[in-house]
């Protein structure tokens, strides 16, 4: 990756430090340890069910149905919520999560052969994918970490997991495995955090995502579904 | 437009807004209802105060290793191959901007939210370069087809409008022909914005948080717009006020947490989106080339003075939510793009006291706002650090009130005095007292009578009153 | 129990009637009532229009005059704030700063003083009516005083007590605001009102006399049919 550039930060930031009352700082500042830490009390203890339950609990807050299901039964789950969407086209990650989690015959023969166009994200064709996502009816994707206090799946894009698999499609679609859980945002931060510690990269784009788009910009008035989806459902696979 | 807005004085704007009973309705409307879902929020959590200890320490921290966490967060954006221009002035940021878009040849932008490129004006540069410049958060996007209404409430930008003025302007401006129903309005925005966004040639956004340690910046919205306007543009803009910035993902966690809570009562928004950097090899969409424009515009004058923690601010508006004053007069009274308390604070130390010399004193001084800020900035303090500056250093406060406060130093400094004075009260109060009340003041009391009884001060004062009380004890 | 009344200005000119309320309650709760001439005023109306050199006279003033109290006991949350605020305002003075902070440790508004202090509940007040209290800003938000006045006013005999709605938005006073910002502090005024009659309140009750002459004042000029009172008269009513 190319290195990008820096403009004009010498004069600006020695004036921050000036006004600062002190010589400018390029090293040597370390986080204090924070007095107060209340966002590790929510939840605290929780089990992975009572996460669940917690999580389902706000879903009924923000205008998105939630379905618990197994893994063996999740095909069949989720063949349901996409008829309920009225069908096709449909797009989806390139994860190897669909193929782990028997997906593979839904995508590749039983949605075809029921004339449910199905597209699986692939770089090589560039922005083709965003005409197919742009077109598509529902978009899927699993969820990678999944925040039982506010109801949000949290994406991390790659090469086949395009960003706007969850924004394009008129509604969304996102698989939840029941290891994903954690109490809420705190825990996916320092996950996040313990990676750049490392030096590992992170994802060009983290999404997260609670609910379905909306907006209360007319006299206060919530309109759900203004830029993104319209509708969504997260499908809780309760034994993985 | 500038952050400077409307025209006409003060009084005249005040006077326009309470006039403007739509409006009122619809700003009392949306203080108990944004209130009221704020509070059950932090109710939920349980332990609020120590949030907000917790927000406060970060915001102070982060402000006093502020060229720390900025040239950390540049080399960390560098490192990931995006460009960062640090502009001093607003014209600073526009030119680089505008010169990015030129070098681009871009002809369409879509923008997300953004109050730091209204305070810089960015649009008109933008246009002038031969641009379509397309605001995508509904709000923003209802004010700009409206010839470019200012913005009333920092989160809630058109509130001021009710849906048959915006049904009026999509009419007129979008060949819309249904009705004022708020769904059918949306939809006719969702599928005119959907195209803007597919044949944009740049997006900018502004930034709630950066974040120093990754070279991250964090957008947080309802309506997904950010995401589009970032994702599928193939160069990206993003400007920021110079303070918006953390350390680490940690602490981002944090403040969004408090932000959604504060400004709408909701745990997170629909969408928190972290960018790093433009587009990962092989990644589809995202843009290909990232660029972060730092602004100062006058913030770095407020650091190392009384004012320094108004730089906290995360615009959440949960003090514009419970202002009584803004409740009254609404946002455009402000005459600044940044209105209630936080305005009332932030816009003469951006713009100056010419502009805005009386903002400061259109406070009760309640502290209302106070208290729902969620990261402890002292607001009613700070006007009063204001009214301080205004009388202490810029002089600028009226020679008779200049007098009356000399006398009042004078009078409650000594017993005597005072004595003396309230016992003349009285019979100087004689002429204008009628059944012990005054409905005509004189000086200062003109104004107050304009609206309200006085009441005459008494024959006997209570001191007289309590001493011929103790003096019949001693007798009896 | 040894008391030194702070009775503010307000009270001391134009609302006499509530400073004698405030002797009389608290003699009958078994105090000793020490008034020190020489007060004058908290030095609120130059303060909070930022003229702080003129203020700080007259809180240099009300320390001399008050710091040889056991008890400081004002009628007036919000001048009870400013006693309290008096530190703040001398930080960093070696002479003043420590003087002023044993002055604020021992201020207390009236209802904290009889609820807190004297722990008492029950005053043995009687009136009859249908009555609302207003909550003034200073007290509550600064001072932080919100259940004593409630706990009080429940056990009044005979008055019926019912919430204002709103009850968080200031009345439009906030001393030169009042004047200064006129148009403004009408309409605040008036949505005040407007609650008040909401609840068909007999009483409108409150702690602070700038709050209640500014209410007060215009309920008067719109000849509305609703008493106001201090609530140390409410509870000397017997």
């Amino acid at each position: 990756m190319t290195t990008g550039t820096i403009h004009h930060r010498d004069k600006f930031l020695q004036t921050i430090a000036k006004k600062l009352g002190r010589n400018q700082r390029t090293t040597g500042v370390t986080r204090p340890h924070w007095k107060h830490q209340p966002q590790w009390s929510v939840f605290k203890g929780f089990s992975q069910d009572d996460l669940i339950e917690a999580f389902k609990s706000q879903c009924s807050r923000i205008h998105t149905d939630v379905v618990e299901t197994t893994a063996d039964q999740l095909a069949a789950a989720l063949k349901q919520v996409v008829a309920g969407y009225g069908g096709g086209p449909v797009v989806t990650w390139d994860d190897p999560r669909f193929v782990e989690y028997g997906l593979s015959p839904l995508l590749q023969e039983e949605w075809p052969s029921e004339k449910i166009d199905v597209h699986v994200w692939n770089a090589a064709i560039g922005q083709k994918n965003i005409e197919f996502a742009e077109k598509a009816n529902v978009g899927i994707t699993f969820s990678d970490i999944t925040l039982a206090e506010s109801g949000t799946v949290v994406l991390f894009s790659s090469s086949g997991k395009g960003r706007t698999v969850s924004f394009l499609p008129q509604t969304y679609v996102a698989i939840v495995p029941k290891s994903t859980f954690v109490p809420r945002m705190t825990q996916a931060a320092v996950f996040i955090h313990e990676r750049i510690e490392k030096g590992e990269p992170i994802p060009s784009c983290i999404n997260f995502i609670t609910g379905p788009s909306n907006s209360a910009d007319i006299e206060m008035n919530l309109v759900v579904g203004v830029h993104g989806p319209i509708k969504a459902t997260y499908i809780i696979v309760k034994d993985r | 437009m500038p952050m400077k807005i409307g025209t006409g004085e003060f009084k005249e704007r005040v006077d326009k807004g309470i006039h403007n009973s739509f409006m009122r309705g619809a700003v009392a409307g949306a203080q108990e209802r944004l209130r009221t879902r704020r509070l059950e929020a932090a109710e939920e959590l349980g332990n609020w105060e120590e949030w907000r200890a917790l927000g406060e320490e970060i915001r102070k921290h982060t402000l006093e290793n502020l060229d720390y966490y900025l040239w950390q967060l540049s080399e960390n954006v560098a490192k990931r191959g995006g460009h960062v221009f640090f502009a001093q002035t607003a014209e600073e940021a526009n030119e680089y901007i505008r010169d990015v878009v030129v070098k681009k040849n871009a002809k369409k932008i879509v923008k997300s939210k953004s109050m730091v490129t209204e305070e810089i004006n960015l649009n008109p540069v933008l246009e002038a370069a031969g641009c379509e410049v397309i605001e995508t958060d509904l709000g923003e996007y209802i004010l700009q087809i409206d010839d470019h209404d200012p913005p009333s409430h920092i989160v809630a930008p058109a509130l001021h409008k009710n849906k048959e003025q915006i049904r009026d302007v999509f009419k007129a401006k979008l060949n819309y022909k249904k009705t004022e129903n708020p769904e059918e309005l949306a939809l006719h925005a969702r599928h005119t914005l959907r195209q803007a966004y597919l044949t944009a040639d740049v997006g900018i956004t502004g930034c709630n948080f950066a974040i120093a340690e990754s070279g991250s910046i964090t957008l947080v919205t309802n309506e997904g717009n950010a995401d589009l306007v970032t994702a599928l543009p193939k160069t990206q803009i993003t400007v920021m006020g110079m303070e918006r910035i953390v350390p680490t993902f940690e602490e981002m966690e944090v403040l969004v947490s408090l932000l959604t809570r504060s400004a709408v009562g909701q745990k997170l928004t629909s969408y928190i989106t972290v960018l790093t950097g433009p587009r990962d090899q092989g990644d589809v969409d995202g843009p290909e080339e990232f660029h972060l424009v730092i602004v100062d515009n006058g913030r770095s004058n407020i650091l190392g003075t009384e004012f320094q923690s108004v730089l906290q601010c995360i615009r959440c508006a949960a003090c514009v939510n419970v202002c009584p004053v803004y409740r009254h007069i609404g946002g455009h009274s402000y005459g600044s793009i940044y209105s209630g308390p936080i305005g009332a604070v932030l816009s003469p130390l951006l713009g100056g006291y010419d502009d805005y010399k009386e903002l400061p004193y259109a406070s009760t001084l309640c502290a209302a706002c106070t208290e729902a800020c969620p990261v402890k900035i002292p607001l009613h303090e700070l006007l009063h650090k204001h009214r301080q500056v205004i009388v202490e250093r810029e002089g600028k406060a009226p020679i008779s009130e200049k007098l009356a406060m000399k006398a009042f130093g004078l009078g409650a400094a000594s017993s005597a005095l005072y004595k003396l004075g309230s016992k003349l009260a009285p019979s100087a109060m004689n002429p204008f007292t009628v059944n012990n009340r005054i409905s005509n003041g004189p000086g200062p009391l003109k104004a107050w009578t304009e609206i309200r009884e006085f009441p005459a001060p008494g024959k006997e004062r209570f001191r007289d009153w309590f001493h011929n009380r103790q003096k019949g004890d001693h007798q009896s | 129990m040894k008391v030194t009344l702070f009775v503010t200005c307000l009270v001391d000119l134009f609302h006499t009637n509530v400073g004698k309320a405030t002797v009389e309650l608290l003699e009958r709760l078994g105090c000793e009532i020490e008034f020190p001439e020489a007060q004058t005023c908290c030095g609120q109306p130059a303060y909070n229009s930022g003229y702080v050199k003129e203020a700080k006279e007259a809180m240099k003033h009300m320390i001399r005059t008050f710091e040889h109290a056991e008890y400081i006991v004002t009628p007036s949350g919000s001048c009870a704030t400013m006693f309290k605020e008096y530190p703040h305002i001398f930080k960093g003075d070696p002479e003043w700063e420590p003087r002023a902070k044993a002055l604020a440790d021992k201020t207390y508004e009236l209802t904290q003083f009889i609820v807190d202090v004297l722990k008492i509940e029950n005053v043995g007040a009687k009136l009859k009516g249908r009555a609302t209290y207003h909550t003034s800003c200073h007290m509550t938000r600064l001072l932080g005083v919100k259940d004593a006045p409630m706990k009080l006013l429940k056990n009044v005999d005979g008055l019926e007590f019912v919430p204002l709605p709103n009850s968080h938005n200031c009345c439009g006073f906030g001393g030169t605001f009042s004047v200064k910002m006129g148009p403004i502090s009408e309409q605040m005024v008036d949505e005040k009102i407007h609650h008040i009659e909401e609840v068909n309140a007999d009483y409108l009750i409150g702690a602070d006399c700038g709050c209640l002459m500014n209410i007060g004042g215009r309920i008067e000029r719109q000849g509305k049919p609703i008493k106001v009172m201090h609530i140390a008269e409410v509870l000397n009513s017997r």
